[in-house]
């Protein structure tokens, strides 16, 4: 059986994940004046259709983009050294120090509790479109995946071939992966909630609800 | 009456007085507070007769200081008499005016929209000895004297909807139809019918109502006022306004978004709008004035109630005289009555008769056309006026000829030749098989050279290479060595294109994803109605500043210059693959594309001579962001007329077709664009009738993200259809093909 | 000749050898790489050849900012696309030439690219040309009617010259990746098939054009290596390819130069007046259009030795090599003055002139190229993920092998990135004759080492048997 408690004081020991933000592509970099302890907010608004705080601009191609933040947290260290300069893709601008909220809280533990359902291998997975309807009309937990039901396609060397879900009834609690991204082999795609479990995860929700208190 | 209650009354009105005078220091109103309250301290040391003389000195103090007052209102104060929960509301008319009523739009808050009230009233007139009650519809907002279920007047779409349906109730039965309009605006929601649209089909149907429409303005805010405000009649108390947008709204404009208007700027804005009774009288958007009482109409005023009553059944009477006529005695009676005689004694029978029906709406269309014109500027020298007049003349008798006289005997002979012809084909083949020719088994031979035609060059005339489609117009934004950033590029992976690309061969449009960047009117212009070769007409109608606006001049003056055009509105005539058209653009760049008296006579003038000359007539928005307030209801009385002019064009039988791109919003979109029934829209262009800041503002709802998208839009069933940008030309001949009314010739 | 810097816009085995041919002329380069390819091998060889600072990381070949930004913040005055990703992409060498810093494209000028990368106008440009072409329509057909005709034209066609069941391609004149394409044998399934393609095309493609042609089944696929220099006056071609060993998905397995070999093989038609015959058409419109750098013609023989052009690939290819290993310039030795196409390439690109004629062009040998891929032939060629662990071969005079798979040099395991195409190796061999290529040919597969795991643990699935198995049958039509 899960330990929630015992869970609740792991994480409340380190209770941060640090995030690395990294260029996306090549172009000289311009930050916009932030110092390691500076507070930097996350997406926003109803839809979080307000960006993040700008953390830096990266500039190619006389093309200027923000960089946002995609948590609110604590800047910690900052590659200040790259001011100015024409830097390769997927290098390391700052670190982001950010507190896990009550939601992250949840689903941390719940993906101990939960039944995962890991990709067979490394490739792209999406869901079939009939799941990926489902899934944006009505949410995630309105699928009930089932042993042997169609769920996935895999992207290989731009094949694409069917996969199903094997494993217990239930409902999708989670989704683990970004339709379109490369999924290492034995990572978790989605995590099922079998009915039994219900008030097992309804407990964990109310505890960590009542436990865990978040910070800026 | 008792003292108490007495003095209870005086110091409603000094707070009614305070209310309406806002925060503004006046001696007059420091005077009766100060005697109001000199006189609730000594009270309690007056006798009883002192106090009857006290409160009636008072009193008297009251009203004449009252009739001073009268004499000081600002435009923004008589907003405030108008907003102000003591302002007489349409169920106290329904109460004074009319005899009798039953409300048929709901009741109270179980009403589809309980802003809106619906009620059959009767007038009952004298006929000799006899009493005659004459039914008419009463439609009108209902403010409720600050109810909230009321919404304060303003109407949801489906409110609108119900008025409409009404209407036509009315139409059928023959009986005039009275409006009230009580509203500060429509409510900007989208959801079906969506306001814009729902205001529109307003429009469209009022156009032609065949029974007469008066309308009693109290508070007319904008679109949602001309919802039910189409009348042949105007009427317009004197304490109401009647404006294109709210004084705050226009002090939000003008001040800029970020910081709020002060409320100095909100009163010079109601100053400048020309909002009030008298200036619109002036105007000519009204007909007459009513009266009321110093400092506006109370439920309590009856005399007032009274001459409102005097006044519509005499708006009624001259509106029925005027499309059919009556007995001389009765027109002698009725000149008379304007000196002082009660219109309630001379009885006029309000159905019309069938024949009189359609010169009403002729007549109603008429006094559209004539108001707003001296509002634009028109640089035509007086020979070119006098030749486009005589053109006109010529180019009626031309379409009568052809298409009427000409065309109707060509159809028989084609028709009967058609016949014959038939007739003979199945002689022959009758015969064919009499002979026994068998048409069916012998195979198709195939001739030598279309064996060759397999292997060899096909039209060499058109070269080896086919042309790319090179664009005639090509954006400058196209000469920048730079890349720029598809706004879908976090959801749909679309990667920085290039300027000289995306503006150049793409046609601003995303390879990747089919995001539409927006583009010049001018690439529009040349690369879909080839403009270089088309014939442009009425430049020289530009836009002016009718209300003298302060500071506007300038701005247009510098709109002018940018963009080289005398107003946002360009119309002009050419051909689409052969068919004539008529197009009218409204320009983006210029004054955010909004609709002045300017580019309202333009646009009226083009859909007169595609009904004259029988062409179809498109309508491009290239954006709009309204009617333009600096114009105040010069503007925004361009929604009735267009409309009107739109409704006679289809009623000829014409086909008019509107596409909207970019960001088209408000009054245009309520009314003469949305009143299309095929409007179409260029992909990622945005549509409704407030932007996602005006309704934050005005409801406090935040609206999701792509709210006015276009494909929302086409979902929530406002337009037809949505066509890539690079597909215009193919699009629009084939709607030239496949749509529109009966006097497309060409087909 | 001034030094150019030369960015190389793409991965694995053609960085490989670009990168080669520009330490050969004397030119400098930049490499580009993504996070997926660091181990590749064309980044060791960018570092052990240039140092770090010939490297740059970048987010994706396909994005062509990237390609620019680094250009310029490296001072490159070239870039060379090698194959795939950018090499056709006319808009690329658009703005390649037009930018404000403009960079030399190692291929076609973009003009060319363009008329010659749309498969109508190529046809269209070889029938005026006299070029033979595919029995069928060379524009996009819009009225039914019309396409009626064709199509009964087609069947016609086929019925004269004795094929027994006729068969028609319908086809979206804007569609492409097998999307949009129907064949059909009669009349009626042709109408059906015409209307569904056209509402197909206008509903997803706006375009509602349908292309018309014969299906043509037996057919051998053959190749003419051409070379211009820019300005388009002067044009020779490399001899001919058969590329006629393919996997399922069209894709090429086996390439052997020339393209018939009648001294070995005995054919049905005349194949030295075939060869001739596409040799001379290529070159022809080469000229005629102005073609000013490397490109492949691609042909189609069927079993009566009538030759058909099918399109013209601006680029340099895959199997470019075995064109090279067999062609001599000046009568110079054999094995010695091999012509290595790359390197052509980047001088002509450059803007040098061809510098010799046909005549200072002769051929000598066979020429086999094998693509050695993780792939599994049984299972509908189905690419293997993994991880190869041993990679070795003997190295021999006749034989070229050009890899990325690092373990081949260093022989640390290496995984195969998911993310491109599975190529892993390329083997050219060369023969004097067509015994001597195909027994050398075996003899190299034999050899070959190539082991490892997939993902689940099981042995690395290769198509070496398959190429083993299919030498024998070589050139044979």
């Amino acid at each position: 059986m899960l330990n929630v408690k015992e869970m609740l004081e792991e994480l409340k020991a380190s209770p941060y994940e640090e995030i690395e933000v990294v260029t996306p592509h090549t172009g000289v970099i311009q930050f916009v004046g932030l110092k390691a302890g500076d507070r930097v907010a996350g997406p926003g608004g109803k839809w979080n259709e307000k960006p993040g705080s700008v953390l830096a601009t990266l500039t190619r191609e006389k093309n200027k983009k923000n960089i946002c933040a995609t948590q609110k947290g604590v800047v910690t260290d900052i590659a200040a050294d790259l001011e100015g300069q024409f830097v390769e893709a997927g290098v390391r601008l700052l670190t982001i120090r950010h507190f896990l909220s009550k939601d992250e809280v949840i689903a941390r533990i719940l993906k101990k509790a939960l039944y995962l359902f890991c990709a067979p291998e490394r490739a792209k997975y999406y869901f079939v479109p009939e799941i990926d309807g489902k899934i944006k009309a009505g949410g995630e937990q309105s699928v009930k995946p089932r042993d042997g039901m169609e769920m996935f396609i895999v992207s290989r060397m731009k094949r694409e071939t069917p996969l199903a879900y094997s494993g217990p009834e239930g409902i999708i609690y989670a989704v683990y992966f970004q339709q379109g991204d490369n999924v290492d082999g034995g990572q978790p795609l989605i995590g099922v909630c079998q009915e039994s479990q219900l008030t097992l995860i309804q407990d964990v929700v109310n505890r960590v609800q009542g436990e865990w208190e978040e910070q800026d | 009456m008792d003292i108490d209650k007495r003095t209870q009354q005086l110091a409603a009105r000094l707070s009614y007085i305070r209310d309406i005078f806002g925060p503004r220091e006046n001696a007059s109103v420091a005077l009766l507070k100060h005697r109001l309250e000199e006189f609730l301290t000594c009270a309690p040391g007056y006798g009883m007769r002192e106090l009857q003389v006290q409160v009636g000195r008072l009193e008297e103090l009251f009203s004449l200081l009252e009739g001073k007052l009268e004499g000081e209102l600002s435009p923004m104060d008589r907003v405030r008499i108008v907003r102000h929960p003591q302002r007489i509301s349409l169920k106290d008319i329904l109460e004074n005016v009319y005899d009798n009523y039953t409300e048929i739009g709901g009741q109270d808050e179980w009403s589809i929209d309980p802003g809106m009230l619906i009620a059959r009233a009767t007038i009952a007139r004298r006929m000799g000895k006899q009493t005659v009650h004459q039914p008419v519809m009463v439609i009108g907002q209902e403010k409720g004297h600050g109810q909230e279920f009321r919404n304060g007047g303003s109407i949801k779409p489906w409110g609108n909807a119900n008025a409409l349906f009404y209407m036509r109730v009315a139409e059928t039965e023959n009986i005039p139809i009275h409006t009230y309009v009580f509203t500060p605006g429509a409510f900007p929601v989208e959801d079906y019918p969506g306001a814009a649209q729902q205001i529109a089909r307003n429009l469209y149907v009022m156009a032609g109502l065949k029974v007469p429409v008066v309308a009693v303005f109290s508070e007319g805010g904008s679109g949602g006022a001309e919802a039910i405000a189409l009348a042949d009649k105007r009427l317009m108390l004197s304490h109401g306004y009647y404006s294109v947008i709210s004084p705050e709204g226009a002090a939000a404009i003008e001040g800029g978004l970020k910081n709020k208007a002060t409320p100095e700027l909100i009163e010079r804005c109601a100053e400048r709008l020309n909002i009030t009774a008298e200036d619109n009288l002036r105007l000519g958007f009204i007909d007459r004035v009513i009266q009321e009482p110093p400092l506006g109409a109370r439920p309590d005023n009856y005399e007032f109630f009274r001459s409102l009553r005097r006044e519509v059944i005499r708006a009624t009477d001259e509106v029925v005289h005027g499309a059919q006529g009556l007995g001389p005695l009765r027109a002698l009676a009725m000149r008379r009555s304007k000196v002082g005689m009660d219109p309630q004694d001379i009885f006029v029978r309000w159905s019309l008769r069938s024949g009189a029906r359609d010169g009403l709406v002729a007549r109603r269309y008429a006094k559209f056309r004539a108001m707003s014109k001296s509002a634009l500027r028109d640089n035509r020298t007086i020979g070119t006026r006098l030749a486009v007049g005589l053109a006109r003349v010529l180019w009626q008798v031309h379409s009568l000829l052809r298409h009427d006289i000409f065309a109707k005997y060509k159809r028989r002979l084609s028709g009967l030749l058609e016949q014959w012809e038939a007739e003979l084909r199945a002689l022959g083949l009758g015969l064919g098989s009499l002979l026994g020719r068998d048409g069916s088994g012998t195979r198709l031979g195939v001739p030598k050279e279309a064996l060759s035609r397999l292997t060899s060059l096909s039209c060499p005339e058109e070269g080896a290479c086919r042309t790319e489609d090179a664009w005639v117009y090509v954006s400058p934004k196209s000469r920048e060595d730079r890349t720029v950033t598809c706004p879908n590029a976090a959801s749909h992976g679309c990667q920085d294109l290039w300027a000289p690309d995306l503006y150049g061969e793409f046609a601003g449009v995303c390879s990747h994803c089919g995001h539409h960047f927006p583009m010049e009117f001018q690439w529009y212009l040349y690369n879909v109605f080839d403009f270089a070769h088309a014939y442009e007409f009425n430049a020289e109608l530009e836009s002016g500043n009718p209300l003298h606006y302060e500071g506007f001049d300038l701005k247009l003056a510098e709109a002018k210059r940018a963009t080289g055009l005398g107003s946002s509105c360009i119309t002009f005539e050419t051909r689409m693959q052969g068919i004539a058209v008529v197009v009218a653009v409204l320009v983006n760049p210029f004054r955010g594309g909004t609709v002045g008296a300017a580019e309202g006579e333009k646009l009226i003038r083009a859909i007169e001579r595609a009904r004259i000359k029988r062409m179809p007539f498109f309508m491009y928005s290239h954006g709009t962001a309204g009617i333009r307030i600096q114009e105040g209801t010069c503007g925004v009385i361009q929604m009735p007329r267009v409309t009107m002019a739109v409704r006679r064009y289809i009623d000829a039988g014409g086909l008019y077709l509107v596409l909207y791109d970019t960001n088209s919003y408000a009054g245009p979109v309520a009314s003469f664009l949305g009143c299309s029934p095929y409007q179409f829209a260029v992909r990622s262009s945005n549509l409704g009738f407030a932007g996602p800041g005006v309704i934050r503002e005005t409801t406090g709802v935040i609206v999701p993200p792509k709210y006015h998208r276009a494909f929302s839009a086409l979902s929530r069933g406002h337009i037809q259809g949505i066509w890539d940008r690079r597909d215009l030309r193919k699009n629009l001949h084939q709607a030239l093909l496949t749509m529109g009314g009966s006097n497309l010739y060409y087909r | 000749m001034p030094q150019h810097k030369i960015l190389i816009a793409n991965r694995g085995e053609i960085a490989m050898r670009i990168l080669s041919a520009c330490v050969r002329l004397g030119h400098g380069f930049v490499c580009v790489y993504t996070e997926a390819d660091a181990a590749s091998g064309h980044v060791r060889l960018a570092r052990e050849q240039g140092g770090e600072g010939s490297l740059r990381r970048i987010r994706s070949y396909q994005d062509a900012s990237e390609i620019f930004a680094v250009a310029d913040a490296t001072n490159a005055t070239a870039v060379h696309p090698g194959y795939g990703f950018f090499a056709e992409d006319f808009r690329f060498a658009r703005r390649a030439e037009t930018r404000d810093r403009p960079l030399v494209f190692i291929g076609p000028s973009w003009g060319v690219i363009r008329d010659l990368g749309d498969k109508i106008n190529t046809k269209r440009i070889a029938r005026s040309l006299g070029v033979p072409t595919i029995p069928g329509s060379d524009r996009p057909i819009f009225d039914e009617m019309e396409a009626v005709e064709l199509a009964l034209t087609i069947f016609a066609f086929q019925r004269e010259q004795g094929i027994a069941e006729g068969c028609v391609l319908v086809k979206a004149s804007a569609g492409g990746g097998g999307m949009g394409i129907e064949e059909v044998y009669d009349l009626d399934a042709f109408r059906s098939a015409y209307r569904r393609i056209r509402n197909y095309a206008k509903r997803n493609l706006s375009d509602e054009g349908v292309l018309i042609e014969q299906r043509i089944f037996d057919f051998n696929h053959l190749e003419v290596q051409v070379a211009g220099e820019r300005g388009g006056k002067n044009a020779v071609h490399f001899g001919t390819r058969n590329c006629s060993v393919q996997s399922l998905g069209r894709q090429k397995r086996i390439e052997v130069a020339p393209g018939f070999d009648a001294a070995s093989i005995e054919y049905a038609f005349d194949a030295g007046r075939v060869l001739d015959a596409i040799t001379s058409h290529s070159v022809n419109m080469a000229l005629a259009v102005g073609y000013d750098n490397v490109g492949t013609w691609e042909w189609i023989v069927t079993p009566k030795g009538e030759p058909f052009l099918m399109e013209v690939n601006t680029r340099i290819q895959v199997e470019n090599g075995v064109s090279g290993v067999i062609s001599r310039l000046r009568g110079a030795d054999r094995g010695e003055a091999r012509v290595d196409i790359i390197a052509e390439q980047l001088r002509l690109g450059l803007g040098e002139p061809l510098g010799y004629t046909q005549a200072d062009v002769s051929f000598s040998g066979v020429g086999i190229e094998y693509r050695v891929i993780a792939e599994d032939p049984s299972n509908r060629f189905t690419p293997c993920l993994g991880r190869i662990e041993r990679f070795s071969w003997r190295p021999e005079p006749w034989l070229a092998v050009s890899t990325q798979v690092p373990t081949a040099v260093t022989g640390e395991p290496y995984d195969i990135p998911m993310d491109y195409d599975p190529n892993l190796a390329l083997a050219i061999i060369w023969g004097a004759d067509l015994r001597e290529a195909r027994a050398r040919g075996e003899a190299f597969l034999d050899g070959l080492v190539l082991e490892g795991a997939d993902a689940s643990g099981a042995p690395l699935a290769t198509n070496v048997a398959f190429l083993r198995a299919r030498t024998q049958t070589l050139l044979h039509f």
